[in-house]
């Protein structure tokens, strides 16, 4: 009986070892352990044992059954860890394959440049103020020192609406509003989109400036100087420096042209350079002190101040700078012609 | 304007220039950098010499035929020293003896020709005989260049021609006016380098009163003309001017006339000073008088043309008829011409204002008028006569016979009106500009230096006590300094700007940032980022479009611009979508490959129109509306990348959703969305009518979103379906969350919710938003929400209900279940699906 038993245990885990799968095994168990297993039929068979030989017999048997049980078990696990594994097999998939992206979009240039140069302004207390497009003639040029039939109106060639009414030909006009509304003290930015009778390479006839305004008592224009190199730090690398050439504009004196060092060649100026053209230097801003006509024009009075001198607007004096949007963006952006920024093309807007 | 080195170099002495070895080699760019750098730009240096740097003149010693070549000659040619020099040349036109403009070897010649030593045909060629399109002399030209007899071998051919000039390309400010000169280039050069101006010197011409002229000089247009001087030279022969005079005017971009014309251009090109000779012989009834224009009098001009005169034109005028038009230019009528004998020389000065509008008016830009906008100098006529007399004297001789000097009280010797003191105190440039107080730079004697230099009088300075004054009196010719202001730009323009510190402006107060506090442009912000977000590309497109191009879409505009740069510029935009259609269709075009490209696109720009007469008023009101939108398209698949299959196309409740994302994201409560009616429809025939919706804020129509009209889409020729959204700005951000305002924290139910789900018949004219309603209003106050989850074969709506305070029985969502239906059944005729 014994010797029964030791064969039908070890044919069991050998049989046990030997299943391929969870099926097979399975049917093992069912054949060894199974209510006609052939360790069943033999504990069946206990009943005619010697009541000596039976708590023997049966230890053993019961031995076998566990044993049986935990190899079963031991197998069962293996197979069900080779069956997933085979199933994950099976389940790779490309990742390569084309992701369900969803659209990317874009702020314009225009208005990234824009916005970084408000925020860079805003840091040092100016606000932004807007105003309309569409301009009295007034505004545009009288008010800001540009009257009818002066030279300096050939710097601008204006797209006019009828009597009067022009398409603002530089944001200027936001400014003087500025400062009739508040006086002082004024620290405004002015971005927007403004108009000129112009088309090429480097013009559009419509483009985009922005202008700011600092009114207040003492202002000087070191504190022009300080402040623009500021926005040339900020916006172009902290090494930049700026340079100021005279200049005129009828709506400041003194004028300057002002230029940034090239953020291109930074350590050394090269004679190849694309953006600088060699000269080292890129010309970005107009700027000046507030001529004291636009205060005469915005109503402040010319009276005695604190130092009894005439002349002083109520003891105002103020810098205003001005520059053209497009140009910084192409800069920035290395954009080869300006033309490209407002056609419209996804090309050139899911580059940014 | 152009400069010559040469002429200038007669003013003012280049060795002086600072840190320049060879002033003809480096000169000009130090001179351009000092000019650059005092605001007269200098935009370009041109060496006329420019490709003659290596062709001299050369004489051809032997012409034969080459021997391999019978169209090739082989000559033998000198430049004067040296051996002679073997020439293969192709053209026929020469003969020994003959004066020849030879390209050296190493020549790199104006059209690009590079000349090398080289073989042609065997035979050895030293350089080039050259033609003169070789030199881009003509345009066009037959056989080489023959140079005349006496011109000496081995010249530069630049010299020869007068070429051997650099000229400077000044881009001047419209307050520069002094400067439009060669005397007024070198006074500025003088004042920065330290030197004084050389002037030509010139036999003075004596003014010899009103009784020497046979005219009688008649001032009539009051301050439009304050001075005039007048001389008349009789017994000239006017004839071509002498070389150096032609080529001076021509390098300078002028063309020679005869002497005396090209004397009155040499000196205004010299001093500054327009100034006119009128044919004496033509001026009938004994006087010259400047006076107003009659109006619908005619004048021809030298040009040829003829003007119809409005009234507001000053005009130089005989007994019988207008001669000239002050400041403009000279009269047909009594031009100089070969056969004239005697002259009548004016010079005078002319209003500003006046000669801008009337060359602006009849379109004359002259270079006379150019000076006279600008202003000249109001104390140098007699100057400018002197010179100019003199030097017609000298070149087409004849003798003064008369000349008297005209002029207003305000122009008299004594005490002119241009004359005029600038005074401010003594700290004022230091406060002005922001220098240190112990700066060098600008010093009290630095800044009279620098104020002397430039010819100003300094009649009082400071000196130490600190409630002393500067009184300054600027030069005649400097009519831009006019205030204090003027005066510190001078000092600090001659000191350097780079010498005034960098310092930031004080804020006195507390800066108030409305770009991120004021609802306006916080929203704009938050809408470009929610969009970009969606996948839209921000465009802009220009203000202004076609006519044609709205007409094709139904569209008109109320502005339009009175001088358009062409008709595609004509019309201001009423809307936002006929850019952005024509945005797509331009990427439809640009696009290859056989799928439909996405087209996601949005602008937020103002939109224009009247309702009235577009004029100025009050200053600041131009009767144009303004009024902002923000627009958006979109066509093609709904994800920019995947699979074919997945990718799917954007229909109308992509379109919605991109609508309410806008919405969510800035927080705008009250828009509805709701069908075209037929009025809606015939409003916009740019929408399909059932694919589209209007936005309804409140009562108002904030929007239209939709599909573009499939009739449209075949004329415009349209390459996928274009869903369009424009919404009005002013409207949406009305009902936009403001900036400080937050949302308030709410808690969620604490207690489990309830769902039910209906599947419901019901007619086609039932909306879903409307069962919806129907089912929360019955529902009340249990139902919180209710929507629809699927359309298939009917309707799905699921409701969800709620107690905040307790847990619902069973039989009370029951209970509210059946009067939800009841209410679906009575109101909506819908009935649950069996």
């Amino acid at each position: 009986m014994i010797e029964k038993l030791n064969a039908i245990g070890g044919q069991a885990l050998n049989d046990i070892e030997n299943a391929a799968d969870l099926d097979r095994l399975e049917q093992v168990r069912i054949s060894i352990l199974g209510k006609k297993g052939a360790l069943s039929e033999v504990l069946k068979g206990l009943g005619g044992v010697s009541p000596q030989e039976r708590p023997v017999i049966g230890g053993v048997a019961n031995d076998w059954k566990r044993k049986v049980e935990d190899s079963l078990e031991n197998r069962r696990k293996s197979l069900q860890e080779i069956e997933l594994n085979r199933k994950l097999q099976s389940e790779k998939i490309d990742i390569s394959i084309p992701s369900r992206m969803p659209h990317r979009g874009s702020l314009h240039v225009i208005t990234q440049t824009t916005r970084r140069i408000v925020q860079i302004f805003s840091k040092i207390g100016f606000d932004v103020t807007t105003g309309p497009e569409v301009e009295t003639e007034y505004l545009n040029f009288e008010a800001v020192n540009i009257p009818a039939d002066h030279p300096a109106r050939d710097m601008q060639d204006t797209f006019f609406l009828g009597p009067g009414v022009v398409l603002r030909t530089h944001t200027s006009p936001v400014q003087m509003r500025a400062m009739r509304r508040q006086k002082a003290p004024v620290r405004v930015l002015c971005p927007g989109a403004v108009y000129r009778a112009d088309d090429d390479a480097t013009h559009s006839p419509m483009f985009h400036q922005i202008e700011g305004l600092w009114i207040d008592r003492g202002v000087k224009m070191s504190d022009l100087k300080g402040t623009l190199q500021f926005l040339a730090a900020e916006l172009f690398g902290k090494e930049t420096r700026i340079r100021l050439r005279p200049s005129y504009f009828p709506f400041v004196e003194p004028g300057a042209e002002v230029d940034v060092s090239c953020f291109q060649c930074r350590t050394r100026v090269s004679d190849t350079c694309r953006v600088c053209k060699g000269t080292g230097w890129l010309e970005i801003l107009g700027a000046g002190m507030v001529h004291p006509r636009l205060f005469e024009m915005a109503g402040y009075s010319n009276g005695t101040s604190g130092s009894g001198e005439l002349g002083e607007w109520e003891g105002y004096t103020g810098f205003a700078f001005g520059m053209g949007v497009e140009r910084i963006a192409m800069l920035l952006y290395q954009i080869p012609d300006l033309r490209l920024l407002f056609q419209g093309d996804i090309r050139l807007f899911s580059q940014f | 304007m152009r400069i010559s080195w040469k002429w200038l170099a007669e003013f003012v002495d280049p060795s002086v220039l600072p840190g320049c070895k060879d002033p003809q080699v480096d000169g000009p760019r130090v001179l351009s950098e000092i000019l650059t750098s005092r605001g007269l730009e200098v935009e370009g240096i041109e060496r006329l010499d420019h490709g003659f740097e290596k062709v001299v003149v050369a004489q051809i010693l032997e012409k034969k035929p080459h021997p391999q070549a019978d169209r090739l000659s082989l000559c033998q040619v000198t430049i004067g020293q040296g051996e002679p020099l073997a020439i293969v040349c192709g053209a026929q036109n020469m003969k020994a003896g003959d004066k020849v403009a030879l390209a050296q070897v190493g020549s790199s010649l104006p059209n690009g020709m590079k000349i090398s030593q080289g073989k042609i045909r065997g035979e050895i060629s030293n350089g080039m005989l050259c033609s003169e399109s070789e030199l881009r002399l003509a345009e066009e030209s037959e056989g080489i260049l023959i140079l005349p007899e006496n011109a000496p071998l081995g010249m530069p051919l630049a010299k020869v021609l007068g070429r051997d000039d650099i000229i400077l390309s000044l881009k001047l400010t419209a307050n520069r006016g002094d400067c439009l000169s060669h005397i007024g280039i070198a006074r500025e050069v003088a004042a920065a380098v330290g030197t004084k101006v050389k002037f030509p010197q010139f036999p003075k011409i004596q003014e010899k009163g009103p009784q020497s002229l046979p005219y009688e000089i008649e001032l009539n247009a009051g301050p439009m003309n304050p001075q005039f001087y007048g001389c008349l030279i009789r017994g000239v022969k006017v004839g071509p001017s002498p070389e150096w005079l032609v080529k001076r005017l021509e390098s300078l971009g002028s063309r020679s006339i005869n002497n005396v014309v090209d004397v009155s251009n040499l000196v205004m090109l010299e001093m500054g000073h327009p100034t006119h000779a009128y044919d004496a012989s033509r001026i009938e009834g004994g006087v010259v008088r400047v006076r107003q224009a009659a109006p619908g009098e005619t004048l021809p001009l030298l040009d040829g043309t003829e003007i119809t005169l409005q009234g507001f034109e000053v005009v130089i005028a005989d007994g019988k008829k207008p001669i000239g038009l002050a400041g403009v230019m000279g009269g047909g009528n009594s031009e100089v011409q070969n056969e004239t004998k005697d002259i009548f020389f004016e010079c005078a000065e002319f209003d500003p204002t006046l000669v801008r509008k009337a060359s602006s008016k009849h379109q004359k830009k002259t270079d006379a008028s150019h000076r006279f906008e600008r202003g000249i100098d109001p104390a140098g006529l007699s100057t400018v006569v002197s010179r100019a007399v003199s030097l017609i004297l000298e070149l087409a001789g004849g003798k003064v016979e008369g000349s008297h000097w005209e002029h207003l009280p305000s122009r008299s010797s004594d005490v002119p009106e241009w004359k005029r003191q600038i005074s401010f105190k003594s700290d004022y440039l230091r406060n002005f500009l922001g220098f240190d107080s112990g700066s060098p730079d600008f010093a009290p004697n630095r800044v009279k230096e620098v104020l002397e230099a430039l010819g100003c009088k300094v009649i009082s300075m400071p000196g130490n006590a600190p409630q002393g004054e500067w009184i300054i009196e600027p030069p005649s010719y400097r009519l831009d300094l006019a205030i204090r202001e003027d005066i510190a730009e001078e000092v600090a323009r001659c000191v350097g700007y780079a010498a005034i510190p960098a310092t930031l402006p004080q804020l006195t107060s507390s800066p108030v940032f409305t770009y991120s506090s004021s609802n306006d442009f916080a929203v704009i912000e938050k809408a470009k980022d929610c969009l970009k977000g969606l996948g839209f590309h921000e465009t802009l497109n220009y203000a202004f479009t076609s006519s044609a191009w709205l007409g094709q879409l139904g569209m008109r505009s109320s502005v339009e611009l009175l001088n358009p740069l062409s008709e595609e510029y004509r019309s201001m935009v009423p809307s936002l979508l006929p850019g952005l259609i024509r945005n797509a269709s331009e990427n439809w075009n640009r696009h290859f490959g056989s799928e439909q490209p996405a087209i996601r696109l949005f602008e937020l720009r103002p939109v224009f129109s009247a309702a009235g007469p577009i004029q100025s008023q009050e200053q600041t009101q131009t009767g144009v509306q303004e009024s902002w939108k923000l627009s958006w398209i979109l066509s093609g698949p709904r994800y920019a990348e995947g699979l074919r299959s997945e990718r799917g196309e954007v229909d109308f409740f992509d379109v919605k959703a991109t609508v309410e994302g806008v919405l969510t994201a800035l927080g705008t409560k009250g828009i509805r969305f709701q069908s075209f009616t037929e009025i809606v429809s015939k409003e916009n025939p740019l929408f399909h009518p059932g694919k589209s919706a209007i936005v309804l804020a409140g009562n108002r129509i904030a929007g239209v979103i939709g599909l573009l009209h499939p009739g449209k889409a075949q004329e415009l020729k349209s390459r996928a379906p274009l869903w369009m959204v424009e919404l009005d700005w002013q409207a949406l951000i009305q009902l936009s969350r403001k900036s400080f305002d937050v949302p308030a924290f709410r808690s969620w139910p604490v207690f489990p919710p309830m769902e039910r789900d209906y599947a419901l018949v019901v007619s086609q004219d039932v909306s879903a938003e409307k069962l919806c309603q129907v089912a929360l209003k019955a529902g009340k106050p249990l139902a919180k929400t209710a929507r629809v989850f699927d359309v298939y074969k009917g309707i799905a709506v699921r409701v969800i209900f709620y107690d905040e305070g307790r847990s619902l029985q069973e039989s009370e969502t029951e209970a509210v279940s059946a009067r939800i239906l009841e209410s679906w059944k009575k109101e909506l005729g819908a009935d649950l699906r069996s």
